[in-house]
């Protein structure tokens, strides 16, 4: 009797943990998940602590800025649903009423002060750089403070993603980082440090919940098996496919492969000072404006994009790209100065340096793509008029604290900058502004470049809280660089990415992949 | 016994002070590490803030003073990068690698030792010579190749086996292991067999020099007069004989997997802690590194002392003094 009714009660939980199974089923079927292939672990959840891609990627799933960056660096509301300036210095957010973090605490103006306190003391304090002060005006709306007329604040604060003041200081900092709380469209479900992070749709999403239910994202840092992982299935998107994969996965129409140029301009800084590090000559010939002229016109960077870089890269035109305040419509260095070894021997024999010098430039061998292969190229190219090219190559371990400002050790450094703000200035200020003149300014000059004209207009683009006439200003200087060639500007890398076909994904601008702007078509 | 075991300890202790100052001196000529953290357009006062907060701001040897203070205490250190214990950071990710390790050394063990015996035992027939042969490849092909082909030929050719990850783990005494699911030895064959080829192939080796050479001795030949069986001779006079140099390298084999199966998990997205080793030195994170180091160090003596007691057990001549 005993026995038949345990087996009676266990054909009961049976059917119920079939029932239970199958209904999970059904929701899995209708459910839509998407599976994304990284090329490395986030490093932090808390966007306070580091700086990374694959970091910045988790953080914009889980929690929000006030200003939303969209996929082509267009500007508009995020958690502030609108802004104003009330004088040339004084900016008023207010902020959306009723978003609710993932804990369920209301967005506060408190919050937002928290942030950008917490900011200020972190690793991270020069996201705030052109912030003066903040306050709370009433629990909707925030006051903040430039230190001078800025009229790209708002891009600023599109890297600022807001904190929940309660939850981070109950919570403490190393758990605010290993069990995020925001109010973005994802909310954290599991991290499995190198193996996998998965995020769950936040329902309550202030836009509206998100297309995909639940986004997975799985690091694997070799490309060849990145590769591998999408073409069975095991992932249905991946960031970075490798240069060599491309043909493979475009030959398969199961697959897509999708590209832009990055944002990422490969640069190479000139030394100015009278006296250059490597440089064995009383006087350095690089200050010569004609030497730098012809040392642009001696690189074929045409050449490096189709043997170096399999036709995968863009040449620059500019030191900033076209969608960037700072860009002037129609220069580009490409049309300014040719590539022509002819013309190039002939103005450095102009300014007394035909038979050459010797110079030694520094670069990386890990931090851009064939970093290595084109450094080599540019030896060659530079050797036919005779400048003959040292190669210091270093890990980027090494190569970022060899190279820093006062950079006394480097004469040419090849490096790469990239401006995800979209907003020229703010490389103007840091790497063309004259050095030690202006704290905040000219601290990645490496070249000691100078120039009064310049250092007036970046002044002036500085004074004005108005966009257009920021970029007017900052326009004149590109003007002026162009002519003065600070630095050489080389390509932008390309970025690339590989994904399903029914996946509907257009990479952004900023490379920052974002699952809210994916879906996927049955 | 006792004694030799507190002299391990005391050697022990001694191996890991070194290791750490070594890797100390060594940090200090890898670059900043501030600038491996922070924005490269900081200005010195936000680079000054990030070097306080990251206890960079004092000299090479007080941050060795206040690391080893802080080590006698229990403390092993923060990581720059990731801003947690950097003992916590590699205990997470200490279990799959064991996993993996293990399953590739039973591998190796199981298949190398009996093909070893075979071929020691009979040099001359072809399937020894075959062995012999493959063996070689086993020896000269590189892990990333063989890695990357397992991969071609069984996920994406075949589409037997996941390429990467390692699928399904369940939680047992607070590990995370996936040896005990379907799914997690599904993930965990083409890893293994990729880390295990070259060891098998040196087990193998080695394995066969010594039975060939103790194939020759007198006792084997008295044995097979007294008319015992062919594989009680040669599993217990011949094997047993030949097992010392064995052990020396399945223990030397075993702690470099441990410790350096970096190329291997890369290539599989195998969450383990050599690649945590590699992107930490990418990074000049020197408390992970430190500890890393150290924590291999001590494998590497604790392997090599149990070596040492399982050679008394093989060879009764053998004394620990």
């Amino acid at each position: 009797m005993m026995n038949l009714r345990l087996i009676a009660t266990k054909g009961i939980l049976f059917a119920g943990a079939l029932l239970l199974a199958s209904t999970a089923l059904s929701n899995q079927l209708y459910a839509k998940s998407l599976t994304v292939g990284l090329t490395s672990d986030a490093v932090n959840l808390d966007p306070q602590a580091g700086e990374e891609l694959s970091s910045n990627i988790l953080f914009y799933h889980i929690y929000d800025p006030l200003v939303r960056r969209n996929a082509d660096l267009t500007f508009g509301p995020g958690l502030a649903e609108s802004w104003k300036l009330t004088d040339d210095t004084t900016w008023l957010f207010s902020l959306r009423k009723g978003v609710k973090f993932h804990n369920g605490e209301e967005l506060k103006a408190s919050d937002v002060v928290f942030t950008l306190d917490r900011l200020k003391k972190s690793l991270m304090a020069n996201l705030g750089a052109n912030i003066a002060s903040f306050k709370a005006i009433d629990d909707h709306t925030v006051e903040i403070k430039t230190p001078r007329p800025y009229a790209v604040l708002p891009n600023d604060l599109a890297a600022v993603l807001i904190l929940n003041a309660k939850y981070v200081k109950e919570a403490g900092d190393e758990q605010a980082d290993l069990k995020p709380i925001g109010t973005g469209p994802y909310k954290l479900v599991e991290w499995v440090k190198e193996d996998h992070i998965t995020l769950e749709a936040n329902k309550d999403y202030y836009a509206g919940p998100a297309k995909l239910d639940t986004v997975v994202f799985r690091p694997i840092t070799n490309g060849a098996t990145r590769t591998a992982a999408l073409l069975t299935g095991e992932v249905d998107v991946i960031q970075d496919l490798n240069v060599r994969d491309v043909e493979r996965v475009k030959s398969d129409d199961r697959y897509k492969v999708l590209m832009r140029p990055s944002l990422l301009n490969v640069v190479l800084s000139i030394d100015q000072r009278d006296k250059s590090p490597t440089i064995d000559l009383d006087k350095n010939p690089m200050t010569d404006r004609r030497v730098r002229e012809a040392m642009v016109r001696a690189i074929d960077v045409s050449a490096i994009n189709k043997v170096i870089m399999n036709g995968l890269s863009t040449p620059s035109e500019q030191y900033v790209p076209a969608s960037h305040t700072g860009y002037l419509d129609g220069a580009s260095f490409r049309d300014m100065y040719p590539f022509d070894p002819g013309k190039a021997a002939a103005l450095m024999a102009e300014a007394g340096y035909a038979d050459g010098f010797t110079v030694t430039l520094d670069a990386t061998n890990n931090r851009y793509v064939n970093d290595q292969q084109i450094v080599q190229a540019l030896a060659s190219m530079l050797g036919k008029i005779k400048i003959n090219l040292k190669l210091n190559l270093m890990p980027k371990s090494n190569f970022f604290s060899y190279i820093r400002v006062p950079s006394d050790k480097s004469s040419l450094i090849m490096s790469g900058w990239d401006v995800p703000s979209g907003d020229g200035g703010s490389m103007y200020s840091v790497m063309f502004y004259s050095r030690g003149k202006k704290e905040g300014y000219g601290q990645v000059n490496r070249g000691s470049y100078s120039n009064a004209q310049v250092d007036a207009l970046i002044d002036k683009a500085d004074a004005t809280s108005k966009l257009v006439e920021r970029d007017e200003f900052l326009q004149q200087a590109t003007k002026i660089l162009m002519t003065d060639i600070p630095m050489i500007p080389l390509h932008y890398e390309q970025d690339l990415y590989a994904a399903k076909t029914n996946v509907e994904i257009t990479p952004r601008a900023d490379k920052f992949l974002w699952a809210y702007e994916i879906d996927v078509k049955e | 016994m006792l004694g030799y075991t507190i002299k391990r300890l005391l050697q022990m202790v001694l191996v890991l002070f070194v290791v750490s100052i070594i890797v100390f001196l060594m940090m200090s000529f890898t670059g900043d590490p501030v600038f491996m953290v922070i924005p490269i357009d900081s200005t010195q006062a936000e680079i000054e803030q990030a070097r306080r907060l990251l206890g960079l701001d004092q000299s090479l040897f007080s941050q060795y003073w206040i690391f080893l203070s802080n080590l006698l205490q229990g403390d092993f250190g923060r990581s720059y990068v990731f801003r947690q214990p950097a003992m916590d950071l590699i205990l997470e990710r200490l279990p799959a690698t064991m996993e993996m390790v293990l399953v590739a050394m039973a591998f190796a063990t199981l298949i190398a030792i009996p093909l070893g015996v075979y071929a020691g035992a009979n040099p001359n027939r072809t399937a020894s010579r075959g062995i012999m042969a493959a063996s070689l490849f086993g020896i000269s092909l590189p892990g990333f190749w063989v890695g990357m082909m397992l991969i071609y030929f069984f996920s994406v050719r075949h589409p037997f086996l996941p390429s990467s990850g390692r699928g399904e783990t369940i939680e047992i005494l607070g590990l995370r292991l996936s040896i005990f699911t379907a799914d997690g030895w599904s993930h965990i064959l083409l890893p293994a067999v990729t880390l295990a080829l070259a060891t098998l192939a040196i087990i193998l080796r080695i394995t066969r020099a010594g039975m060939m050479e103790v194939m020759r001795q007198d006792y084997i030949r008295f044995a097979r007069a007294k008319g015992a069986s062919r594989t009680h001779i040669l599993f217990a006079h011949g094997l047993k004989n030949a097992l010392i140099p064995v052990v020396t390298i399945f223990g030397l084999q075993l702690g470099d997997l441990i410790a350096f199966a970096t190329i291997t998990e890369t290539i599989f997205a195998w969450p383990g802690t050599g690649k945590l080793l590699i992107d930490s030195i990418y990074r000049g994170d020197r408390p992970v590194i430190v500890v890393y180091l150290m924590l291999t160090a001590f494998i590497f003596v604790v392997i090599n002392f149990l070596v040492d007691i399982v050679y008394t057990v093989i060879d009764p001549r053998i004394t620990v003094k």
